[in-house]
């Protein structure tokens, strides 16, 4: 690591302490804490969004699964991309024209429930540790490669789980949401700086996208595989063509005939029960400006997953042409293949801009990772600080101690993330999976679309939800993925294993079927006509427009004067 | 929705407020009209979303040419539409979306605000 990398990541990381200063809460007041006042921009919450999605899966995880397997990695970036447009269409302004402060606070009061809240945030949780493990786990692949060298004893990967999650807990701590939320779309924005600058760079040198495809499925498809005590390359078998090998550019590289339908299903459902993409639209002043933010954010995920899968193809291309004269490179190859795919876009930062390139890509995976920790951890301390701690355990509870039970749930689930991902070793991983950190959040995409989903938009959507027919949906869609995937290893079966490992083609409609069975033979709550006004009106969305309209008169006016 | 018929003001967090002269509130059938049309508009622009995103995997396993021909360089069909061409279809559809939810909403909804006094003089 050059002198370059180690001050841009120290003025990054000061730049991130002193925004969150700054931008600190200023009143200990939960509703600064966890939603910023409710005053959030569209272009702002856009970046901020994006900031808090575009995790270590969509910074490495998608140029590696391209890198991996050719085409049927390019659905990784379709899917996360195609996630929102159902968030669009059913959820995002009706979940702002209601409130609240989290998933199961939205569900506890719809549904009037205490009991469906505590349900709830059993799921949130879950979905939350199995998103933040794969962010650690990113954040220790990059310092490993970007370092090299650990600190206080610890290797290279715990430094970068340990380094990261301490950075990031500390800011969510000190920023709440306003400081998150600006940090969040300023490390977009950094994101999407280090994927431009790079596809510049590549496609300057002369690089032909389309030619490379054209060369690249001129050879069988093959990956580094660990076998007999050596690396080899193997070549991949085609999926949907058996005995053939497969190519980069056509399907089968990864998928059978359900594999690519069962992956974007799950990805389009599951993003819209992530807790903390959903928590940003509470932060929207109006539930017209979270529709808006959607669309703006689905204009910034085309952005930047063309640019992915762009980056992955290239890496695929390139890094094999680089080996020659490069011994850096060699030692993280074998026969011109990457061992670990999500070295890709590093190594081409690396080839393209030297030891200050790699600095720059290995810091926007780091900002990448951090920011998604950050939102990650907000809905985590609004889940246990607001839902629990506030509404069960202590209902007198000042706003500063709400606060702090809020800073105090942040510090634990950071722990125990952090802890979970140094007991993995992601390099161990990787024969079973072609980019461990995609797959695993997938993992997290398949609970969320399974449990949590189906009811949110049902309870959106149709009136006779009832409390116990979404508790019931919702165990049902956690037990069946969680089941599913637990079964997934022990099936040897190509096609069923690709419906166990991303289950929520078939749990999603059993949740939903369960819900509706459950909701048709129990009561709906007595102030239902209330709620659905609030749901579905815009009075309370007029009504911000006016006073926002009012202020901006009142603040001419005085200027006038 | 059923129409409750008679006309309620509460739409707000707290059960105890009443809309004063000149505060914004919606009528439940005017709001149960609203939400029957967005929830159309939802559904049909869900089916055009859902219709393409389940084409793509049919196409793969039935037409030859979708995987296997070439349209742009060494890119088949599959891959331009995976590459580019579904990110331009989900924004053309999100904001096709938004826009008209948005007018429907603004139509609908917030109209006796609009109305200038002497409209109801003239009834």
């Amino acid at each position: 690591m050059t002198v370059a990398s180690v001050i841009a990541l120290a003025v990054l990381l000061l730049a991130v302490a002193v925004l969150a200063l700054v931008l600190r809460p200023g009143r200990a007041s939960t509703l600064e804490f966890y939603l910023a006042g409710r005053r959030v921009g569209v272009a702002t919450n856009a970046c901020a969004i994006c900031g808090d999605y575009f995790s270590a899966a969509s910074f490495l995880g998608v140029a590696a699964a391209v890198y991996v397997s050719g085409l049927d990695g390019v659905w990784y970036a379709t899917g996360f991309a195609a996630g929102f447009v159902p968030v669009l269409l059913f959820v995002a302004a009706p979940l702002r024209r209601f409130g609240e402060f989290s998933i199961p606070d939205f569900l506890g009061r719809r549904l009037g429930s205490d009991r469906i809240r505590l349900i709830a945030v059993c799921v949130v949780q879950l979905i939350i540790l199995s998103y933040l493990v794969p962010q650690a786990v990113g954040s220790g692949i990059t310092w490993e490669l970007l370092v090299g060298e650990g600190v206080l004893g610890l290797t290279p990967y715990a430094t970068g789980v340990v380094l990261s999650t301490v950075a990031i807990t500390a800011l969510v701590v000190l920023g709440g949401m306003r400081g998150t939320t600006w940090t969040q779309a300023v490390q977009f924005l950094l994101l999407l700086a280090a994927f431009i600058w790079l596809a510049v760079a590549v496609l300057g040198s002369g690089f032909s996208y389309p030619d490379a495809v054209s060369e690249l499925d001129s050879e069988p498809l093959a990956n580094p595989e660990y076998a007999g005590g050596e690396w080899g390359l193997a070549t991949e078998p085609n999926r949907l063509d058996s005995g053939e090998s497969a190519t980069f550019g056509e399907p089968g590289g990864r998928y059978g005939p359900f594999g690519q339908l069962t992956l974007m299903v799950t990805l389009v459902m599951g993003t819209a029960g992530l807790p903390h993409i959903m928590n940003r639209y509470f932060t929207s002043p109006t539930g017209t400006a979270a529709r808006m933010t959607t669309v703006w954010v689905l204009g910034f995920a085309s952005l930047f997953y063309t640019l992915a899968v762009l980056l992955g193809t290239a890496s695929r291309s390139l890094i094999a042409k680089s080996v020659e004269g490069r011994p850096w490179l060699a030692e993280l190859t074998v026969d011109g293949v990457l061992r670990v795919p999500e070295h890709a876009p590093l190594v081409l930062g690396r080839i393209y801009g030297g030891e200050a390139g790699l600095g720059f890509i290995a810091i926007g995976a780091l900002i990448a990772v951090m920011s998604t920790i950050a939102g990650l951890l907000l809905a985590s301390a609004a889940s246990w600080g607001h839902d629990v701690y506030e509404r069960h355990i202590n209902p007198r509870a000042s706003q500063r101690q709400a606060v702090w039970a809020g800073r105090g749930a942040v510090i634990v689930v950071a722990v125990f993330s952090a802890a979970l991902a140094l007991g993995l070793r992601p390099d161990s991983l990787t024969a079973l999976f072609p980019s461990i950190v995609a797959t695993m959040v997938t993992w997290a995409f398949a609970l969320a679309g399974s449990a949590l989903a189906p009811v949110f938009i049902l309870a959106i959507w149709w009136r006779k939800t009832t409390s116990r027919g979404a508790g019931a949906g919702m165990i049902t869609g956690a037990v069946t993925a969680i089941g599913m995937f637990a079964s997934a290893s022990l099936v040897t079966d190509q096609g069923v294993g690709e419906i166990l490992l991303a289950p929520t083609i078939v749990a999603a409609p059993l949740a939903t079927l369960v819900t509706v069975v459950v909701s048709l033979r129990t009561s709906t709550p007595k102030d239902l006509d209330r709620l659905w006004l609030r749901l579905h009106g815009t009075a309370a969305d007029r009504r911000a427009a006016r006073l926002a309209r009012l202020t901006i008169a009142g603040v001419g006016e005085s200027r006038r004067r | 929705m059923r129409d409750t018929g008679a006309p309620s003001p509460l739409n707000d967090d707290d059960p105890q407020w009443v809309a004063d002269i000149g505060d914004d509130y919606d009528m439940p059938a005017d709001v149960d009209a609203s939400f029957r049309t967005v929830r159309k508009v939802a559904v049909g622009h869900f089916v055009v979303f859902l219709a393409v995103v389940v084409g793509m995997p049919v196409l793969t396993l039935t037409v030859d040419w979708w995987s296997g021909g070439r349209l742009i360089g060494g890119m088949s069909p599959s891959f331009v539409m995976a590459a580019f061409g579904l990110y331009v279809f989900f924004f053309a559809l999100a904001a096709a979306a938004a826009t008209l939810s948005n007018g429907v909403e603004e139509r609908m909804l917030g109209a006796q605000e609009r109305e200038p006094a002497d409209e109801s003089d003239d009834a």
